[in-house]
């Protein structure tokens, strides 16, 4: 029956040439590392949020007074809701993690050059869309954590003169977090992101395969800098075939993060979930020590050390406009770090800055 | 780096001069606190603290800050009256202001609260005495007052009761209380280890807490034998309790146990797949 349908789907889309052509005729750069699969583990990353979202919508009451509840009923009573739910939840961090690791491994590879902008741009927004999930995906357990961490982020953009209240208004819906914000972020997680974040997904992969994966700047045989004047596809005849050779290790890749999962949910499974997020939420109560999560904990603290809220915001505004514009900044043709010592050393100084903060807002 | 440079002085710039323009405003962002509108401090606990109180009436707000009350969120107007937000109104009669309630007074005074223990209490020997003549220990002899703490059944204690009786009766009481004391006790241990581990026990807490709260009530009538009745009773309503923990423990092992199995079989995938990567093309 197998053989059946693939011989009905040859004779129609000429299946066995197109899997030819792009897995084992697809060749890779033969000095390629295990950094390049860290995008198919982001992409099984976002199918496993995907897929566990979609089982935890079967059970979720997106209203402020049934949610909480609706919660503990996935978490108690529907058989292994529990497991979906700290999949969904252990995965929502390590998948942030994973796309952090991603970017990293770019930039260290220089992979952003020419003629690669554009997919570090999109690359980015795909950043920002999955920050997005993760920020409206936090409030939905209306629980005291999601309940006070959210409003700690929605009310940053007060900060802007005239447009601020308005921003934080459009985006709560109401004077403060309330059911109002809950119905908003909940369409915002569900239906609004999820198109946006598969169009930019599928134009990063286009621009990945159009334009053929970079080849990591280190290697004795790196050809040395060249312009790129006009379009070409970047081949390398000499490389591994993407399929088995690649694609196994990036399956293995994909099986470790999966490891490293159940490791946090067998060990460690309250760690993104702490005493806060079995309390219901309580808009008369603010708990101490509520913070952000981890991965926006750096910007967190850095607003509070600014004591002028707006030129905080502007800061960071302009820091993230010069992140997603990053490869028209850096128009230097060297691609290795190591005969960059200015760029290593703000590599080195924004992820030591980066560091420092983090901790500094976790316990401060 | 120019460029970079270049708009990071022209965002500067723009930011501080913005900023002074906006002065009112940001000092008005500065001032919010970043987890919410920031609850009004009592304007009792505001003036008791100042320098311009006393030493002995600042003590006061010291000492109901480590009490079982300010735990609970139990302030100063909810036993004494008053306005809490008005500095005018705050000890005013007509805003229900009692200060020091006199010494027979006080069962009352904390009856507002705790009804049901009022009414047993008045049923005991220390209660009658109280109405009576005036001479039974009211809330405060027991208790404490400002540094109220949650109450166990080491109040019941030689040094306390000798002062106006002998022990004896008091130590079996406490020996009756025991066995229920310490169940009440274990359940908020396992309790709370239970919220440290992510789940949601406020329903068991409520159930808990309704139990201990009916026993207190039992115990303020100082009826020996009524309490060794009872005792069964409350035994029987904590088991129930004690089974629903016990249930949650052992699905939190079984959820360990299973998520476990599941990470080494996918450690086991991952060195099949590790093994064959190696064996090369």
């Amino acid at each position: 029956m197998w053989k059946g349908i693939v011989e009905w789907l040859e004779v129609r889309i000429g299946l066995k040439d197109f899997l030819r052509e792009q897995f084992t005729e697809y060749r890779v750069p033969p000095d390629i590392n295990i950094f390049y699969t860290l995008g198919i583990v982001a992409f099984f990353a976002y199918i496993i949020q995907a897929v566990t979202g979609f089982f935890l919508l079967l059970y979720y009451i997106p209203h402020s007074e049934h949610a909480f509840q609706s919660v503990q009923h996935i978490m108690t009573e529907v058989p292994y809701g529990w497991l979906i739910r700290l999949m969904h939840v252990v995965g929502s961090n390590l998948m942030v993690a994973v796309v952090f690791l991603h970017l990293i491994s770019v930039f260290i590879m220089n992979s952003y050059k020419k003629p690669r902008e554009l997919t570090w741009v999109v690359g980015g927004l795909l950043l920002l869309t999955t920050l997005t999930f993760c920020l409206s995906g936090y409030l939905l357990p209306w629980s005291q954590l999601s309940f006070w961490a959210t409003t700690i982020v929605t009310n940053l953009p007060t900060a802007f003169p005239y447009l601020g209240d308005w921003l934080a208004y459009l985006l709560k819906g109401s004077e403060q977090v309330s059911g109002t914000t809950l119905n908003r972020f909940f369409a915002l997680h569900v239906a609004f992101l999820p198109p946006i974040l598969v169009t930019l997904f599928g134009l990063h992969l286009f621009l990945v395969r159009r334009i053929g994966i970079s080849r990591p700047p280190f290697s004795k045989n790196y050809p040395p800098p060249s312009s790129w004047t006009q379009y070409r596809h970047e081949e390398y005849p000499e490389g591994i075939p993407f399929y088995p050779s690649f694609f196994i290790k990036e399956m293995y890749m994909v099986v470790l993060y999966m490891v490293i999962m159940f490791f946090v949910i067998t060990f460690m499974p309250t760690l993104f979930l702490p005493e806060e997020a079995s309390i219901p939420a309580d808009p008369y109560t603010t708990p101490l020590h509520i913070k952000p999560e981890w991965y926006f904990l750096a910007p967190y603290q850095m607003l509070k050390l600014i004591p002028n809220k707006f030129l905080g915001i502007s800061i960071q505004l302009v820091l993230l406009f010069i992140f997603l514009f990053w490869p028209f900044f850096d128009t230097s043709d060297e691609r290795d770090i190591r005969k960059r010592p200015l760029l290593l050393t703000v590599f080195f100084l924004t992820i030591g800055v980066w560091i420092i903060l983090t901790i500094w807002g976790k316990y401060s | 780096m120019k460029r970079i440079l270049v708009l990071l002085v022209i965002f500067t710039v723009t930011g501080v001069a913005s900023g002074g323009f906006k002065e009112k405003f940001i000092e008005e962002f500065v001032k919010k606190p970043w987890g919410a509108p920031p609850s009004q401090e009592s304007v009792c606990i505001s003036c008791h603290t100042s320098d311009l109180m006393k030493e002995e009436f600042k003590e006061i707000v010291r000492q109901w800050r480590q009490s079982w009350h300010a735990k609970n969120n139990i302030s100063c107007h909810d036993c004494h009256g008053g306005d809490p937000k008005d500095e005018k109104m705050a000890m005013s009669e007509e805003r229900g202001f009692v200060g020091v309630p006199s010494y027979t007074e006080v069962p009352e005074f904390c009856g507002k609260c705790h009804a049901g223990v009022l009414e047993n209490y008045y049923k005991s020997g220390h209660g009658m005495a109280l109405k009576n003549d005036g001479t039974g220990p009211n809330c405060v002899i027991c208790h404490g007052s400002h540094q109220i703490q949650r109450a166990t059944i080491d109040i019941i204690n030689e040094k306390r009761c000798s002062q106006c009786h002998t022990y004896e009766r008091a130590k079996i009481m406490k020996q009756a209380l025991f066995s229920t004391e310490k169940k009440i006790t274990d359940l908020y241990d396992a309790i709370e280890r239970l919220k440290k581990k992510g789940i949601y026990t406020e329903e068991l807490y409520k159930e808990v807490f309704r139990t201990e709260a009916d026993f207190r009530l039992l115990f303020h009538e100082v009826n020996v034998s009524l309490i060794k009745e009872s005792t069964d009773d409350f035994l029987k309503r904590l088991s129930k309790i004690e089974e629903k923990t016990a249930r949650l423990f052992s699905e939190l092992r079984f959820r360990q146990n299973f998520s476990a199995f599941i990470m080494l079989l996918l450690a086991g995938l991952g060195i099949v797949i590790f093994l064959i990567s190696k064996r090369g093309p």
